[in-house]
């Protein structure tokens, strides 16, 4: 009893100082770390061209297949290219997808949220039963089926993965958006006469934005997982094109000649799914202490 | 409990016919002409009156609610129509595959719960730090790892330097039950470690939950033992929120089984609905959602039959 009744009043005191939520969120080791393999991550492959030591098309035939070694640091493929370059060039693909496809799923799932929390009634409970249905289907079967409708791609992969975790996103900014409503300032906007349109822009969408925020960067972590699965069976991003799930699809192919090739672009995914993962978990116990 | 029970049969009869609208509506939507597929991809040298005669035979000439109603009636009698790829119907292709998918599944769910219910028993019974940390680890890291990962490292150790375990194919249960169970443990340790961490996430959580109740202060107080107060009491009531998620943990399975069965070539429905995806093949494709469609909902009301049969308060509430 007597903790919790001092607690309180420090909790209370250490907010009004200022400590705004990311530094409370960088304060958990755990989330300081994610963040850095993450900003890591981002910084090698959209900086590939200055840190790849080669060129992603230079080929040596007379090293095929080499173990990880000094000269390339993730052996080499099947035509003497550095897996290190290639691992590098195809998480710009694995980036730009995750990106874009994380965008389309929060602006479709925002608005659909919204949309469903504010129209109250039979239009938003459709709207939502439509969210379960897809939701009710699992993530790689539906992926499967858009993949027979949109054709295998770089770009129908963004389409694609963007429209799979919208619904899960609506259901979120749904639930975020009806706390807000039920919260006095909504109310005292209203009374003023602020239209609803505004309040939403103004007032909702930024107090719901760090609800969103750590959804995202869940999304992002799905994104990358659902992405490398449809590349490995070969239903994603299609060669030309490089991503990880590529690597890993050709390297799986070549595992009896070396065991580099699928373990790198496997262990690649792993950390930054993982590291996508702990932040968005993080994120989430620091907004919401009763979660952790 | 009669009257709970059916209304969650016929919720779950209304789901399905919404669930087959649905997947019957996406697959018309997709653009492609069927006939095509069925004539191996070349349109140029076939005249109008054959490609008519396939519509006809594939019954695509028809109306959209009739072509659905035929379909329906198919399916209700096991006749799931035929393949517009090769030339088996579907019934025989899922048939032929569904033993390999079948025993993927339990044996996967059984190791997913042999490791997760004693590793978390173990979590409540001896709560200290390195050992919760062994445990969050492990299920944090078995939710991020992609299933192929974990195959991809068992091939290495245990198929091609250890030799243990054969790492392609499947024998199937009918003809040699132990070579299916041996070709079947590779692909299923490695979904059972993902089912083992889906099932940990929700069922640690709620033990702790459960370890603060007034019922478990008793027990303590009246002298049992740990190991005891955890088993006994703990257990049953933490259980709960993981038959809940059963869904969640079965959605998982079969996203995760396309994946598996295609890193050990198991030739099972995961592997059927890849090759119909690359074929265009959409009568099989339909079927093969529809019945995954019909496994989860029959899940759900699975599992909401037994909570009904755990806590009798939920069955009121869904009835009233």
């Amino acid at each position: 009893m007597s903790t919790a009744a001092s607690a309180a009043p420090t909790e209370g005191i250490e907010r009004a100082r200022g400590d705004s939520a990311p530094r409370r969120l960088l304060r958990r080791p755990a989330a300081a770390v994610a963040g850095l393999v993450i900003a890591i991550l981002v910084a090698v492959t959209v900086g590939a061209p200055v840190f790849a030591p080669y060129e992603p098309t230079t080929l040596d035939f007379l090293n095929l297949f080499t173990p990880p070694s000094r000269e390339h640091l993730f052996g080499t493929d099947e035509l003497g290219r550095d897996l290190f370059t290639r691992v590098l060039y195809g998480g710009r693909t694995s980036m730009i997808v995750a990106f874009t496809a994380t965008l389309i799923a929060m602006a479709i799932g925002v608005v659909w949220g919204f949309a469903s929390a504010l129209r109250e009634g039979w239009i938003g409970e459709i709207l939502m039963r439509v969210a379960d249905t897809m939701m009710a289907m699992p993530v790689i079967l539906l992926g499967l089926v858009l993949v027979a409708a949109f054709g295998a791609s770089t770009a129908s992969m963004i389409v694609i993965l963007g429209l799979l975790f919208a619904p899960a996103t609506a259901r979120i900014a749904r639930s975020a958006l009806i706390g807000e409503l039920r919260s006095e300032y909504y109310l005292a906007a209203l009374s003023v006469g602020a239209s609803r349109a505004r309040i939403v822009a103004r007032e909702l969408l930024p107090n719901t934005t760090p609800v969103l925020l750590a959804r995202a960067t869940l999304v992002m972590a799905e994104v990358i997982f659902v992405e490398a699965s449809l590349s490995f069976v070969g239903l994603g991003v299609q060669p030309p094109d490089t991503s990880w799930g590529t690597l890993l699809q050709q390297g799986y192919a070549n595992l009896y000649r070396s065991y580099a090739y699928p373990i790198f672009p496997g262990l690649v995914i792993l950390v930054a799914v993982l590291a996508l993962n702990t932040l968005g978990d993080n994120v989430q116990k620091v907004l919401d202490p009763s979660r952790s | 409990m009669f009257r709970y029970v059916f209304t969650r049969v016929v919720t779950s009869l209304a789901l399905l016919v919404l669930g087959s609208i649905l997947v019957f509506c996406l697959m018309r939507v997709i653009p492609g002409d069927p006939t095509i597929t069925k004539l191996g991809g070349s349109i140029r040298e076939v005249d109008e009156a054959t490609l008519a005669e396939i519509r006809g035979d594939l019954g695509l000439d028809k109306s959209l609610p009739e072509q659905y109603l035929e379909w329906v009636g198919g399916v209700v009698r096991g006749d799931f129509g035929s393949s517009y790829f090769s030339q088996f119907s579907v019934t025989t292709l899922i048939t032929q595959r569904f033993g390999a998918t079948l025993l993927l599944a339990i044996m996967a769910m059984l190791i997913g719960a042999l490791i997760a219910v004693p590793a978390s028993i173990a979590g409540a019974i001896w709560p200290n730090r390195p050992l919760e940390a062994a445990l969050s680890g492990f299920a944090a890291v078995g939710i991020a790892i992609p299933t192929f990962v974990i195959g991809i490292c068992l091939i290495i150790v245990l198929g091609v330097e250890l030799e243990w375990l054969p790492t392609q194919g499947y024998v199937s249960f009918q003809s040699d039950p132990l070579g299916s169970i041996r070709s079947t443990l590779l692909p299923a340790i490695t979904l059972g470690i993902g089912v083992a961490a889906a099932t940990m996430r929700i069922l640690r959580p709620s033990l702790i939950d459960v370890g603060s109740a007034s019922f478990v202060r008793t027990a303590t107080g009246k002298g049992l033992r740990r190991r005891h107060v955890v088993v006994r009491h703990e257990l049953p009531n933490a259980a709960i929120p993981a038959i809940t998620a059963a869904g969640i943990i079965v959605a998982h399975l079969v996203g995760g089984a396309v994946i598996v069965e295609y890193v050990f070539a198991r030739p099972g429905l995961g592997t059927l609905l890849v090759d119909s995806v690359y074929q265009r093949d959409y009568g099989v494709l339909q079927t093969l959602v529809l019945v995954a469609v019909a496994a989860f909902i029959a899940t759900s009301l699975v599992v909401d039959v037994i909570l009904g049969l755990i806590d009798p308060r939920l069955r009121t509430k869904a009835v009233t």
